[in-house]
C-alpha cells in the first residue's frame, strides 16, 4: 500500500466528485432541509417560551439516517463502475487493487462529508444563533457518527459494485441495500420481537442493533444529544448491557468500525479475484 | 407557716412574676463572641418570654433549645454550629422567630431527627436563615401554623441519597407555609406525612431525589414552585385533595424521572404548570379522579405515563408540544377524559384540519400510534424510537388499522395551543452553545469542495 498512490487516486476522486451534480444536489438539497429544519423548529419553540431542542435534533437525525446512506450507496455504487476507459486505464497502471480502492473511498467519502458538513455546518449556526439549549460538543458528535455512516454506506456501495459489474445493476443493488438497512431491517426486528420469549426478545433487541449501522448510529447520536434516558428503561438496560455509558458508547464506535472494515476488505478479496 | 400558707404564697409570687412578664417591656439581649454572653444557650436561660436575642457576628458553637417565646436575630449572619449531635437548634415553645442566622453542623442520625431547626411547636417564624451541613434541613415534628420564609437549606451533598435527611420535614401537621425557600442536596426537599392543610409557594427545589413528597397527606396545596435537576420534580402518594398551579417541572432528567409522579392518590387538580424537558412529564399510577388543565407539556422524552389503574382523570385544554412520545401506557387504557365541555388539548403532533372553523379539529386525534402501543408492551423496542421503521408503522397504520384494541383519542383537539405565560426558567448550568463548531464545519467543507473544483 502506498499512500502516495492512494493520495493521488483519492485526489483524482475528489476532483470528480465534487464537480459531480450528485454531490453538489445533494449538500444542496441536505443543507436546505437541514437548514428547514433547524430554523423551524427553533421558529416553534420560540411561541411556546420555552427552549427545547430535542424535537430539532430529532428531525436532523431522521434526515441523516435516510439521505445519507443513500447518498453516499449510490455514489459510491457509480463511482466504482465508472465509464470502462477510465477505470480500465486506472486498473492498467502499476498499483494494486486495494490502493485504488481505498484511494476512491478516500476521495468519495472527502467529498461527500464536505457535503454533509456544509448542511450540518449551516444548521448549527442557525441554531447557535437562536441560543439552542443542546452543547456543541454533542452537535459534533452527532455530525462525526453522520460521517462514519456515510464511510460504512460509501464502503458497502464499493462491495456491491465490485459483486454488480454494470452501472444500472450496482445502482438498483445499491438501492436495495438501502432500502433494506434503513426500513426492512427494522420492521424485521420488531416483528421478531413478537414472536420470540420476552427475555429471548430482550436480548435479541439489543444485539439487533449491531447488525445494522443505521441503527448504532441513530441510538449513538441519540445517546449524545440526550442521553442514554431516551431510551428509558429500554436505555438503562443497553447500558447496564454494554457495562456502563463510556463503554456503550465504545462499543457502538467498534461496532460502526467493524462495519467499516468488514465490507471494505471483501471488497477487496472480491476485486483481487477478478478478472476485469 | 404551714402548708396552705406556703401554696398561697407560691401563687402569689407567680401571679406577680406574671404580671411582671407580661407588662415589662421585651429585652433585648445582646450575645457577641467577646462576652459578656459568648453563648446563644447562656442569654435563652437568662431571658424572659417576649425577649429578643440579637446575636452579632461571629461563630457560635454549641446547640440552642429555645424553651419560651423568643426572637433568636442574627446581625449581619452569625454562624450557629452544633455540635455534631442532635438538632442545632431545638423549638420547644410556641410564637418563637428565627432570623438571619447560618446554622450548620447537625447531629447524624435519621431516626432522631437530627436537624439544623427542629420544632416542636406551633406559630413561629423561621426566615432567612441559612442551613447547611445538617441531616434534616427544618423538621416540624407535630407543629402547626408555623412559617417558613426565604431560608436557604443545602442538605449533605457527599453523603448517599438514602442516608440524607429531607430539606424541609413535616410530620403530622396543620398549616404551615412554606414560601420562598431554595433546597438542594437533600434526599426530598420538602418532605409530608401527615401534612393538612400546608402551602408552599415559591419555592426553588433542585439536586435531589424528589423536590416536593407528599405522603398521606390531604388538602395542600403549592403554587409557583419550581422543581429542577431531581430524580421527580413532586411526588404525590396516598394523598387526596392536592391543587397546584403554576409551578414549573423542568429537566428531571434519568432512567427512571419524572415532573410529577402520582401513586394512589385522589381528587388532585394541575392547572396552569409547565412540565418541560423531563424525561418523563406526567406519571400516573392509580391516579384517580384528577383534573390536568392549562398546563404546558413539552419537550420531554415521554408526556406521560400512565399505568392502565389510573382511572377518571381528565385532561383539558392543556399544550401537549413536541414530546417524543405523546403517552406510553402499561396496561390497557389511561381510562382518561381528553376533553371537558367539548374542548380537548392542544397536540403538536396533529395533522388534522378544521373546516367548519371552530377551533376544534374535525378528525378526532389519536394519541398512540402503533409503535407507541408495541412499546407499552415491549419497553425495549424504544430503541427503535425514531427508526425509519417506526415511522413507517406508525403511518401505514392511519392508512390500514394495523391492531385492533382500546385505543386513546382527543375527540375535540384544539387547532392551536392555549394562550399561557411561562415563566423563564432559572439559567441552569448549561453548555454555552458555541458558533465555533458549526463555523468551522462550514469551513471545511467548502474548502475541500473548492479544492476538489479548482484543481
Amino acid at each position: 500500500m502506498d499512500l502516495r498512490t492512494i493520495g493521488a487516486i483519492a485526489g483524482q476522486e475528489l476532483r470528480v466528485n465534487s464537480r459531480n451534480k450528485w454531490t453538489v444536489s445533494f449538500a444542496g438539497i441536505f443543507a436546505a432541509l437541514a437548514l428547514a429544519i433547524s430554523y423551524f423548529g427553533m421558529v416553534t419553540a420560540g411561541e411556546v417560551g420555552f427552549q427545547g431542542f430535542t424535537r430539532t435534533s430529532a428531525s436532523l437525525l431522521n434526515l441523516v439516517l435516510y439521505l445519507v446512506p443513500m447518498v453516499s450507496l449510490t455514489m459510491s455504487a457509480v463511482s466504482f463502475t465508472g465509464e470502462r476507459g477510465a477505470s480500465e486505464l486506472l486498473f492498467s497502471q502499476p498499483v494494486t487493487r486495494a490502493e485504488i480502492l481505498t484511494g476512491k473511498i478516500c476521495g468519495l467519502f472527502a467529498a461527500v462529508a464536505a457535503a454533509t458538513c456544509f448542511g450540518f455546518g449551516l444548521a448549527g449556526c442557525v441554531i447557535a444563533a437562536n441560543a439552542g439549549a443542546e452543547g456543541s460538543m454533542a452537535f459534533l458528535v452527532f455530525a462525526g457518527f453522520a460521517l462514519l455512516l456515510a464511510l460504512i454506506f460509501l464502503v458497502i456501495g464499493a462491495l456491491v459494485a465490485a459483486f454488480c459489474g454494470s452501472k444500472a445493476k450496482a445502482f438498483g443493488h445499491a438501492l436495495f441495500v438501502w432500502f433494506f438497512f434503513v426500513l426492512l431491517y427494522d420492521l424485521l426486528v420488531i416483528g421478531m420481537t413478537f414472536v420470540l420469549k420476552e427475555h429471548t426478545a430482550n436480548r435479541f433487541i439489543f444485539l439487533s442493533l449491531f447488525g445494522n449501522p443505521v441503527d448504532m448510529a441513530r441510538v449513538g447520536s441519540l445517546m449524545a444529544l440526550g442521553d442514554p434516558s431516551i431510551f428509558g428503561a429500554a436505555g438503562a438496560a443497553l447500558v447496564k448491557f454494554l457495562g456502563g455509558q463510556a463503554r456503550a458508547m465504545l462499543m457502538l464506535l467498534m461496532g460502526l468500525g467493524l462495519w467499516v472494515a468488514v465490507p471494505l476488505i471483501s471488497a477487496v478479496r472480491v476485486l483481487n479475484r477478478q478478472n476485469l | 407557716m404551714d402548708v396552705k400558707e406556703a401554696i398561697g404564697c407560691a401563687m402569689k409570687l407567680a401571679a406577680l412574676l406574671a404580671l411582671w412578664t407580661v407588662t415589662a417591656p421585651a429585652a433585648v439581649w445582646t450575645v457577641r463572641p467577646a462576652g459578656p454572653m459568648a453563648h446563644v444557650q447562656q442569654a435563652v436561660d437568662a431571658a424572659g418570654p417576649g425577649d429578643t436575642i440579637r446575636i452579632e457576628p461571629g461563630t457560635y458553637v454549641g446547640n440552642v433549645v429555645l424553651d419560651r417565646k423568643l426572637t433568636l436575630e442574627g446581625v449581619g449572619r452569625p454562624v450557629i454550629r452544633g455540635e455534631g449531635r442532635s438538632s442545632v437548634i431545638t423549638l420547644k415553645a410556641d410564637g418563637c422567630t428565627i432570623r438571619n442566622l447560618i446554622v450548620e453542623h447537625s447531629g447524624e442520625m435519621l431516626a432522631e431527627e437530627d436537624s439544623g431547626i427542629l420544632l416542636h411547636a406551633s406559630g413561629n417564624h423561621i426566615e432567612h436563615n441559612e442551613l447547611r451541613d445538617v441531616l434534616f434541613g427544618i423538621y416540624l415534628f407535630q407543629s402547626d401554623n408555623n412559617t417558613l420564609l426565604d431560608n436557604v437549606i443545602r442538605g449533605r451533598a457527599w453523603l448517599g441519597m438514602g442516608e440524607r435527611g429531607a430539606g424541609i420535614h413535616i410530620w403530622n401537621s396543620t398549616g404551615n407555609t412554606i414560601t420562598g425557600n431554595t433546597i438542594s442536596k437533600a434526599r426530598d426537599g420538602m418532605y409530608l406525612q401527615n401534612a393538612y392543610h400546608t402551602l408552599v409557594i415559591h419555592n426553588r427545589v433542585h439536586d435531589l431525589r424528589y423536590g416536593l413528597h407528599y405522603m398521606s397527606s390531604n388538602d395542600n396545596r403549592f403554587e409557583d414552585n419550581q422543581f429542577y435537576d431531581s430524580v421527580a420534580g413532586a411526588a404525590i402518594m396516598y394523598s387526596r385533595r392536592i391543587e397546584f398551579r403554576r409551578n414549573i417541572f423542568r429537566h428531571n432528567r434519568g432512567f427512571s424521572s419524572f415532573g410529577i409522579l402520582f401513586q394512589d392518590s385522589e381528587n388532585c387538580s394541575a392547572e396552569e404548570n409547565a412540565f418541560v424537558d423531563n424525561a418523563v412529564g406526567i406519571f400516573m399510577e392509580a391516579l384517580r379522579a384528577s383534573t390536568f388543565r392549562r398546563n404546558l407539556i413539552a419537550a420531554n422524552d415521554t408526556a406521560i405515563q400512565a399505568f392502565s389503574s389510573a382511572s377518571g382523570n381528565t385532561f383539558s385544554q392543556n399544550n401537549f408540544i413536541s414530546n417524543l412520545s405523546p403517552i406510553e401506557v402499561v396496561g390497557r387504557t389511561t381510562g382518561s377524559r381528553w376533553n371537558e365541555a367539548g374542548r380537548g388539548n392542544y397536540w403538536s403532533d396533529y395533522q388534522g384540519y378544521d373546516l367548519d372553523e371552530n377551533g376544534l379539529g374535525d378528525v378526532p386525534f389519536k394519541i398512540r400510534n402503533v409503535f407507541e402501543r408495541m412499546e407499552g408492551d415491549y419497553p425495549r423496542l424504544r430503541l427503535y424510537l425514531f427508526s425509519p421503521a417506526s415511522q413507517a408503522l406508525a403511518f401505514s397504520e392511519k392508512i390500514v388499522p394495523l391492531v385492533r384494541g382500546p385505543e386513546e383519542y382527543d375527540r375535540f383537539p384544539l387547532m392551536k395551543p392555549i394562550d399561557m405565560h411561562v415563566e423563564e426558567r432559572p439559567a441552569a448550568q448549561q453548555e454555552p452553545y458555541s458558533i465555533w463548531a458549526p463555523l468551522a464545519m462550514l469551513g471545511a467543507s467548502l474548502l475541500v469542495m473548492g479544492w476538489g473544483r479548482l484543481r
